[in-house]
């Protein structure tokens, strides 16, 4: 929440020679960060942001208050000045009011009814309410406006002659009700919300959020209901958001206000319409107030404040602080004991609170900067883990020309694979396109090369979660790499290269893959025999792939294994066979390999039409292979090739 | 004899001396060594001399025959550099070398990786460990354990995403994590679980991961990253806080940057704290060197994100003691900080997630 306060009004509250500047740098530091000031008309206006625990300081005196009371900290004097408040002046004639309530709704409701000249405010007010971002409209408004921004509580006026019967009756609302508020829009009711009828039942105020355009002040306006309520903060905030009106009244009554407070809004209203709209009080004073505010003791160890704040700050110190800022100290030598006024005893609750209210003031600034101790407990920290190995793959398809994208995790239903009402589903999306959680990345990244087609060659992958159902235990989070590949004449071993490079440079063996028995282009890998991932062909310029992370992590290692190097030479040679083109090449590498362990590694050369050459490499550990040695070896591994793929060597 | 040997060798010398082509070496190899060279010719003639005399003259004669080789191998290797060294200067010359090169592939990483890295080696250098924990988690991990009163408008379904999925009994409802600060229930609880009787708690998390929230718009993407420190043990102070964050603003962003906390608000922690930056493009000043005022800050400050020491309702509903100890909490957006570095002014927070290769290929 941000509030605009000019600091000639705020210096109506604070005594204090601080410079504008000066002020909103020592308020940021330990209050309420001022955001920006502006030069206005030999002025100055602040722009405050006030946290949400803090609606005690949305106005001119909660932030005088706190000056006064953080100022000195700086060795700067400031003292705050209080709104003076007289009693106010009773009525000689009385008209009839009558106002039931319901304490589950409303902790306390003060009413009056006034006679008034409407007419525009004074110079002073409106300026005021203008540089706070508040439209002057009349003075009668005005006014609820005013005690609205000076004392924090909002305030409201009826026109008493529009209230039927001169009888409120607040209640809860029910489904389906419809109002019209003030600004003229129509809004139907969610049931549950506070309102007041009037004496033939319609409704007339939606308590806490907005007036209503049929008991609204206007031009003719002689007689008012001055009315200020204090409710269950928690309908407030629901009525808001679901009828979509944030008004500053809403927004201040959602996080719960002081019903004490509201006392000194209330007669400062009165004294304001007596001052500048000829006001005249014409009824009792209502006051239902069946919801008390109540203070609270928090009590607290000396020893414990050093312990948070890191430093020794002196007991007098920490006391003198607490009671600038309106609370009331009692101590011993180690502890403190401190009431908290009905205006902070919302969120005032515990020692810790009472510390920060104290190292705030005494400045963050002044605390040292440390780094924490390693501790006395001895934890292993290993290198190699899940991240290691992440960077590691990045890092490779990086240099191996691939971009890396980042795209949403969830799709629309179009890009959802699989069925439906299997999927992972967003209850309340922000959009259609992102209501499912996605179960694979592919359709995400095809969006991606969709999105940049102007891109002939486009090399894209992903690390991300996909997400699946798991009946009512949360839905597993798998990560998954997903890589795809638009090149013209793309072939799928473009694709099966790089998975291969991978694993190769993440130590993992055993790597196959074997074509989807159901077809559609689909291959899918396996380390050993745990399913890997898939390579799908899409098109002749598209492919792509998807492998599971914690598949590769079961499988990745850093271990290295040394091997004596071999002290006698190796003997190459080149098979050329012709083979049917069923045959696959990875049986006849297979084939070729048991035939003997003197062979130490068998690749395919090259394939032309119907042959294909192998590139076989024999070898001994203790001695030198003889011509002889070799020739009885390929005789074996012709006879095989024969007898098993009926193959021709050329 | 002897004369005519010695002749023979000088003459052969100085012709291999003067060639320049090894077809010319060839020939004078031919000429002297050859079946009919005149070296051979004089070796045949020497069953002529007196037999006393044959030993003397071998010897020699087969010296002469061991430096006229060598004179050719010589001069043949000598040629060969020659040639190469015209070779090699005649082709450079020729060499275009403003022409690009044969560049091998490079790809490029997103900049949300590039900082995700960064920022886990600075905290690793002091301790830190990295987790990842899930991005759909139970209202228990995400609000209710970290002192979400029931009624906090983050956990009604105009902030937070929620999963179409039955609520547990426990636990709650399901919603797309908020925040990373979900890690530090998980962190805690399994560290109050498993770490053994007698030690002492001790903590350093960096949970770094994937959040959401309903909210788009030109600094706001619906899908984030968020990095979580959380720091508990004994004595675990602001003081130690502050440290750590110096540490990291002065490591991410440079020496020049520092850095300073606030007052704020956050339900799990207290007290808290809004951490600011100094503004890299003003260095804190909050006016340019002409005089002009920084547009990119506020009053020479960028605001970083929340911190705080860590809620003694959060360090109790995890399980932890707090009484004996403290903790303090971090949780920065990983978009947040990388657009406040400089050089990295992105207007709309949503092109880093836009995938336009013309943008991804800038990193």
């Amino acid at each position: 929440m941000n509030i605009k306060i000019l600091d000639s009004w705020l210096r109506e509250f604070v005594d204090t020679r601080a410079k504008p500047k000066d002020l909103a740098e020592m308020l940021s530091l330990t209050s309420v960060s001022i955001e920006k000031i502006e030069e206005v008309a030999k002025d100055f206006n602040y722009d405050i942001e006030v946290t949400t625990n803090r609606p005690d300081l949305m106005s001119v005196t909660g932030i005088a208050k706190e000056a006064a009371a953080v100022l000195p900290e700086f060795g700067i004097l400031a003292r705050y000045n209080p709104l003076k408040l007289n009693k106010p002046i009773p009525a000689t004639k009385k008209e009839p009011i009558s106002i039931t309530s319901d304490p589950k709704l409303v902790n306390r409701i003060l009413a009056v009814v006034m006679e008034v000249d409407l007419k525009p405010s004074p110079l002073l007010i409106r300026n005021r309410l203008e540089a706070t971002d508040i439209r002057s409209l009349n003075n009668i408004v005005d006014v609820t406006n005013y005690v609205m921004r000076t004392i924090g509580h909002p305030a409201h006026v009826f026109d008493y002659d529009r209230i039927e019967d001169s009888k409120l009756l607040i209640r809860e609302s029910k489904k389906g009700e419809t109002i019209v508020t003030l600004d003229g829009k129509t809004h139907v009711l969610f049931g549950g919300d506070i309102v007041a009828e009037d004496g033939s039942g319609k409704i007339v105020d939606l308590l806490g959020i907005m007036g209503l355009e049929n008991s609204v002040v206007g031009d003719n306006t002689k007689r008012i209901l001055y009315f200020l309520d204090n409710n269950d903060p928690h309908r407030i905030r629901k009525t808001s958001m679901e009828q979509e009106i944030r008004t500053d009244a809403a927004q201040l009554n959602e996080k719960g206000l002081d019903p004490e407070l509201m006392h000194d809004a209330f007669i400062y209203g009165i004294q304001l319409f007596e001052e500048i709209a000829g006001g005249k009080i014409i009824s009792d004073i209502i006051d239902i107030y069946p919801n008390k505010a109540e203070t609270r003791v928090v009590s607290l160890s000396f020893d414990k404040i050093q312990r948070v704040i890191g430093i020794p700050v002196a007991l007098k110190t920490a006391k003198d602080i607490l009671i600038r800022l309106g609370f009331m100290v009692t101590n011993t030598e180690t502890t403190l004991s401190v009431t908290v006024p009905t205006i902070r005893s919302g969120e005032v609750t515990i020692e810790e609170d009472i510390i920060e209210e104290i190292a705030r003031v005494y400045g963050y600034h002044k605390i040292p900067s440390k780094l924490p101790p390693f501790g006395d407990t001895v934890h292993a920290s290993p290198l190699v883990n899940e991240f290691y190995f992440e960077h590691k793959l990045k890092r490779a398809l990086v240099y191996w020309g691939f971009t890396e994208t980042y795209t949403y995790s969830f799709v629309s239903e179009d890009m959802y694979e699989g069925p439906i009402e299997q999927a992972v589903k967003v209850q309340n999306p922000l959009t259609f396109d992102w209501a499912y959680m996605r179960k694979t990345l592919i359709p995400s990244l095809l969006k991606v090369v969709e999105e940049n087609k102007t891109y002939q060659t486009l090399k894209i992958f992903e690390l991300s979660n996909v997400y699946e159902k798991k009946g009512n235990d949360l839905p597993t989070e798998i990560l998954r790499l997903a890589i795809v590949i638009k090149k013209e004449n793309l072939s799928f071993f473009d694709m099966k290269g790089v998975i291969e490079q991978l694993a190769s440079d993440l130590g993992i063996e055993k790597l196959s893959f074997q074509p989807l028995s159901t077809g559609g282009g689909e291959t899918q890998i396996y380390i050993g025999k745990d399913l890997f991932g898939q390579i799908e062909i899409l098109d002749t310029n598209l492919i792509n792939a998807e492998l599971s992370f914690p598949m590769l992590l079961r499988h990745a290692t850093t271990k290295k294994i040394y091997t004596p190097m071999s002290k006698f030479p190796p003997v190459i040679e080149d098979m050329t066979l012709i083979l049917d083109e069923e045959v696959k090449t990875g049986d006849v590498i297979d084939e070729i390999t048991k035939q003997n362990p003197l062979i130490k590694r068998v690749s395919l050369l090259d394939k032309y039409q119907d042959t294909r050459t192998f590139h076989i490499i024999y070898q001994h550990k203790e001695k030198n292979l003889t011509d002889q040695d070799v020739a009885e070896i390929r005789i074996h591994i012709m006879d095989a090739v024969k007898k098993k793929f009926h193959a021709k060597v050329k | 004899m002897e004369n005519e040997l010695i002749g023979l060798k000088n003459n052969a010398v100085s012709l291999i001396l003067e060639a320049t082509t090894p077809q010319e070496l060839e020939e004078i190899r031919v000429q002297f060594l050859g079946r009919s060279g005149t070296l051979t010719f004089a070796m045949k003639e020497m069953a002529k001399l007196p037999k006393e005399q044959r030993p003397e003259m071998g010897v020699l004669a087969n010296e002469v025959k061991a430096v006229i080789e060598q004179a050719i191998e010589n001069a043949k290797a000598s040629l060969r550099t020659r040639h190469k060294e015209k070779f090699v200067s005649e082709k450079l010359n020729k060499i275009d070398v403003t022409e690009p090169g044969n560049k091998p592939s490079l790809g490029h990483l997103h900049l949300i990786t590039q900082a995700i890295e960064e920022i886990t080696t600075i905290f690793e250098r002091i301790g830190f460990a990295r987790v990842r924990y899930p991005e759909i988690e139970w209202d228990w991990y995400a609000f209710a354990a970290l002192n979400f009163p029931q009624n906090h408008p983050a956990r009604d379904d105009w902030e937070t995403f929620f999963i179409d999925q039955k609520p547990d009994v426990k636990k709650g409802p399901v919603v797309l994590t908020p925040h990373t600060s979900s890690g530090q229930i998980r962190e805690m609880s399994s560290e109050a679980r498993s770490h053994t009787a007698g030690e002492n708690i001790n903590i350093r998390m960096l949970n770094i991961g994937k959040c959401y929230r309903r909210q788009s718009d030109v600094s706001h993407t619906p899908m984030f990253h968020q990095f979580e420190g959380l720091v508990v043990g004994k004595d675990i102070s602001i003081s130690h806080l502050k440290g750590t964050l110096d540490y990291f603003v002065r490591s991410y962003f440079g020496e020049k940057r520092i850095s300073r906390i606030r007052p704020y608000h956050f339900q799990f922690t207290e007290p808290s704290f809004e951490v600011d930056v100094s503004c890299g493009i003003c260095l804190g000043k909050a006016r340019l060197p002409d005089g002009q005022g920084c547009k990119l800050c506020k009053a020479g400050w960028l605001e970083m994100g929340g911190a705080g020491m860590v809620h003694p309702n959060v360090l109790k509903n995890t399980g932890i003691d707090s009484i004996k100890y403290t903790g303090f909490a971090f949780g920065w957006g990983v978009e947040r900080v990388l657009m406040m570095k400089e050089g990295i002014e992105i207007d709309d927070l949503r092109t880093l997630y836009s995938n336009k290769m013309e943008f991804l290929e800038q990193f």
